[in-house]
């Protein structure tokens, strides 16, 4: 009872708490800030990264998978699963018209189904906009002046044909890939080369291989850019470039071939139905079906990747018992031998997600380290409170105060500055991250302070939500640090000798 | 009526007039400066009995507040005393304090012993009626404080208003006189309803005419409740106003009487 008094009367008598009170709210806010931002913006990777992928994938590089449709059939009869779809995915050679050569990676992809799983067509960048984004004050985005069919190009991959009519296969690139853009303030990007847009011309090459893994050639096809897409997450946009699954199954030789006889002796000479002289060409004894190297697959709603994963893996294995006469070469590898991951563990993402994962955990480390600065605060406080109120402890132990009574004024002192910094400064961090992009703009007119770029930062926008749980989290610690900071101090006073306390001067 | 051997300098016993309520015997308290042992009692005795107002009368030095500091459970005696066959011991009803545990010496300081210092020790921050009630709020606890409140708030009110600081129940203590803070300091000691008061030098810092004032308080109330007292002076004529006086000399009881 006398503790809750003497805090209160302490609390409002002096400076030196309110001081402490000050270190805690600033280490509060400064953590909460500096967790939200960077949190947020590895949710906003991770969000992104997920929207191309789906949240399992079935691999099988080179190869590919044969009779897929089959398979994506069996996955999408089971009710974990919402859709599937077959893609390609390999290593290739883009040439731009600038005469420029970029490796990229190809991916194959059915539009509908890619959609269907990833989202793929609320990512196209090229896409009409009525209205101009909210900081393009000046409506420069050239978007809100482009004909709305760029939209259906990316949709279908095609192109208008204007020498034979009709459409031909066309690419989407990332919005990265060609680096004719610069990334403006305003959330959108205008040509470093002036007026172009999609429509320009590339050629991909690829080089499809054997079942040894061993190249058999190039392949190399020009395509019109029919769109282009941006995830936000720079690994995706500045190297993928999606084309229609058929025509890279052709390019790569995965496409559904002939199986020649095996009978068949070279150099034998036939004669023609014109009576001409002709080699004997080997017999088709069967066809080898088309192949599809991935099969990305999205999870029924409230189905955990990770539990998704496990029931694919099942499904897959179920699924090669059909073909037992198929062997990895052949398009049907066991289930041990193919490759099942969720989005976050995909080679390559995982490894790019967990560097910025270890990226905000250091910043954050360093940021609790330089917090601690307010322990040593607080404790450098109070031990000199506590010889302050020297007297005050042994007149409280003279009226029979205990010892744990009088570490627990001090201690509950603490929690006190504590809970009144972690308050302040939980509230002050809300503010300053919810208005994170006023005040960054702010920062930007009045000083030309650019701490966020979106050059640097792939999103234009900076993430401007704090967590509860992680203020939570926060505003705790903030509590128990200052009650730490008092702990020493406490001990101290509890165990002073009142009769040394009370003749202190 | 209970009567108690009281050790003498020359190794006589007498015979303590009242019920002895709390005895120290022979008791050994050194104290030590930087390197230096320095020895401030040396087989102290004294018995207070029941009822009875006892002065320790003694010069600056003389080991007075200290001899008080151990009745009060403040201190404890010397665990090795120089004269290792001295009883060297402190008793209340009895029960030695040397054996009390931490919990039981707290209680003690709580329950039974009331301070008044000769500097006041108030708490500077806390107002008037807080700096009587924080004895109480010690004392009882959270639950029980909160339980009797207003009977102790009540009580504490009526002993400033008996110490005629009845308008000054806001005011901090440095707004206050020394002769009012001394009272205030008594009002605190006193809210618990102490068995014994324990006043070192409680005029010592205040002028002659405040130092009868708050002398006249404390007698007036030792008359109507018959408390039991221990006042430690340097002063002759305080010690007059008590029942009987104890003179110490250099560590040990000269005369008493």
């Amino acid at each position: 009872m006398y503790q809750a008094l003497l805090t209160r009367r302490y609390l409002t008598s002096k400076i030196m708490p309110l001081l402490s009170a000050g270190a805690v709210m600033l280490c509060v806010a400064m953590v909460l800030i500096v967790w939200s931002v960077m949190g947020g913006f590895l949710n906003m990777l991770l969000a992104s990264g997920k929207q191309m992928m789906g949240d399992v994938s079935v691999a099988w590089p080179i190869f590919g998978i044969a009779h897929y449709e089959q398979l994506i059939d069996d996955l999408e009869a089971d009710p974990s699963i919402d859709r599937a779809t077959p893609t390609i995915e390999a290593i290739g050679l883009m040439s731009l018209p600038t005469d420029e050569s970029r490796q990229v990676q190809v991916i194959g992809i059915v539009p509908d189904g890619f959609d269907a799983v990833t989202g793929y067509f609320e990512r196209l960048y090229w896409v009409h906009l009525d209205e101009p984004l909210p900081k393009d004050k000046n409506r420069e985005d050239r978007r809100l002046t482009i004909r709305e069919g760029f939209e259906e190009h990316g949709k279908t991959l095609t192109w208008p044909d204007v020498v034979r009519g009709g459409v031909e296969p066309a690419v989407v690139t990332g919005i990265e890939v060609s680096r004719f853009y610069r990334r403006r303030r305003e959330g959108f990007i205008e040509s470093r080369l002036g007026q172009i847009l999609p429509g320009f011309e590339v050629t991909i090459s690829v080089l499809p291989m054997n079942r040894k893994g061993g190249v058999v050639g190039t392949d190399s096809r020009k395509f019109t850019v029919a769109n282009e897409f941006r995830t936000g997450l720079y690994e995706i946009d500045a190297n993928q470039v999606m084309m229609p699954i058929g025509e890279l199954q052709k390019m790569l030789q995965l496409d559904a071939q002939d199986i020649p006889d095996r009978d068949w002796i070279p150099g034998q000479i036939e004669l023609g139905p014109d009576g001409v002289p002709r080699p004997v060409l080997p017999k088709a004894v069967g066809v080898q079906p088309a192949r599809a190297t991935n099969i990305l697959i999205k999870a029924a709603n409230g189905v955990s990747p990770d539990a998704l994963e496990v029931e694919v893996r099942r499904i897959y294995e179920q699924w090669t018992q059909r073909y037992p006469d198929m062997g990895s070469s052949d398009g049907v590898p066991s289930v041990d031998r193919v490759s099942i991951f969720t989005w976050e563990n995909k080679p390559g993402l995982k490894t790019f997600i967990s560097a910025v994962k270890k990226e905000t955990a250091l910043v954050l480390v360093l940021f609790v380290i330089i917090s601690l600065v307010a322990v040593v605060l607080i404790l450098a406080i109070f031990w000199s409170m506590v010889s302050e109120k020297t007297k005050d402890i042994g007149i409280l132990r003279a009226v029979g105060a205990s010892r744990m009574g009088v570490a627990w004024l001090f201690l509950r002192y603490g929690l006190a500055i504590g809970v009144i910094g972690s308050l302040i400064g939980g509230g002050l961090a809300w503010t300053i991250v919810h208005y994170i992009n006023p005040i960054h703009e702010w920062l930007g007119r009045a000083m030309g302070l650019v701490i966020w770029d979106p050059e640097v930062y792939y999103f234009s926008e900076i993430p401007n939500v704090v967590e509860p749980s992680r203020a939570a989290i926060v505003m705790i610690a903030g509590g128990v640090c200052a009650v730490l900071g008092a702990l020493i101090p406490a001990v101290r006073a509890a165990w002073m000798d009142p009769v040394k306390a009370l003749r202190f001067e | 009526m209970m009567t108690t051997a009281i050790a003498q300098p020359d190794g006589s016993a007498t015979r303590a007039k009242a019920a002895s309520m709390i005895e120290a015997r022979e008791v050994f308290k050194t104290y030590r400066l930087g390197r230096v042992d320095v020895p401030v009692l040396r087989g102290a005795s004294l018995a207070v009995g029941e009822g009875e107002c006892v002065a320790v009368l003694g010069a600056s030095g003389s080991g007075k507040s200290t001899l008080l500091h151990l009745l009060g459970g403040l201190d404890r005696v010397d665990a090795k005393p120089i004269d290792v066959d001295a009883a060297n011991h402190v008793t209340y009803r009895g029960r030695a304090i040397e054996a009390m545990g931490a919990g039981e010496l707290d209680r003690y300081r709580r329950t039974t012993v009331g301070f008044v210092f000769q500097f006041y020790h108030l708490l500077p921050e806390l107002s008037v009626l807080n700096n009587v009630l924080i004895a109480a709020m010690v004392a009882h606890g959270r639950l029980g404080y909160m339980r009797q409140s207003s009977d102790l708030r009540e009580r504490a009110t009526d002993l400033l208003d008996r110490f005629g600081l009845a308008h000054r129940l806001k005011h901090r203590p440095v707004e206050l006189s020394g002769g009012e803070r001394q009272r205030v300091a008594i009002a605190r000691a006193l809210v618990n309803k102490p068995e014994l008061l324990l006043a070192d030098e409680p005029t010592g810092n205040l002028d002659q005419t405040t130092g009868a004032s708050i002398l006249d308080a404390m007698m007036s109330l030792r008359a109507e409740t018959n408390q039991t007292m221990v006042i430690v002076t340097h002063d002759p004529a305080t010690a007059a106003r008590a029942d009987r006086v104890v003179k110490l000399v250099d560590g040990k009881v000269a005369t008493s009487g």
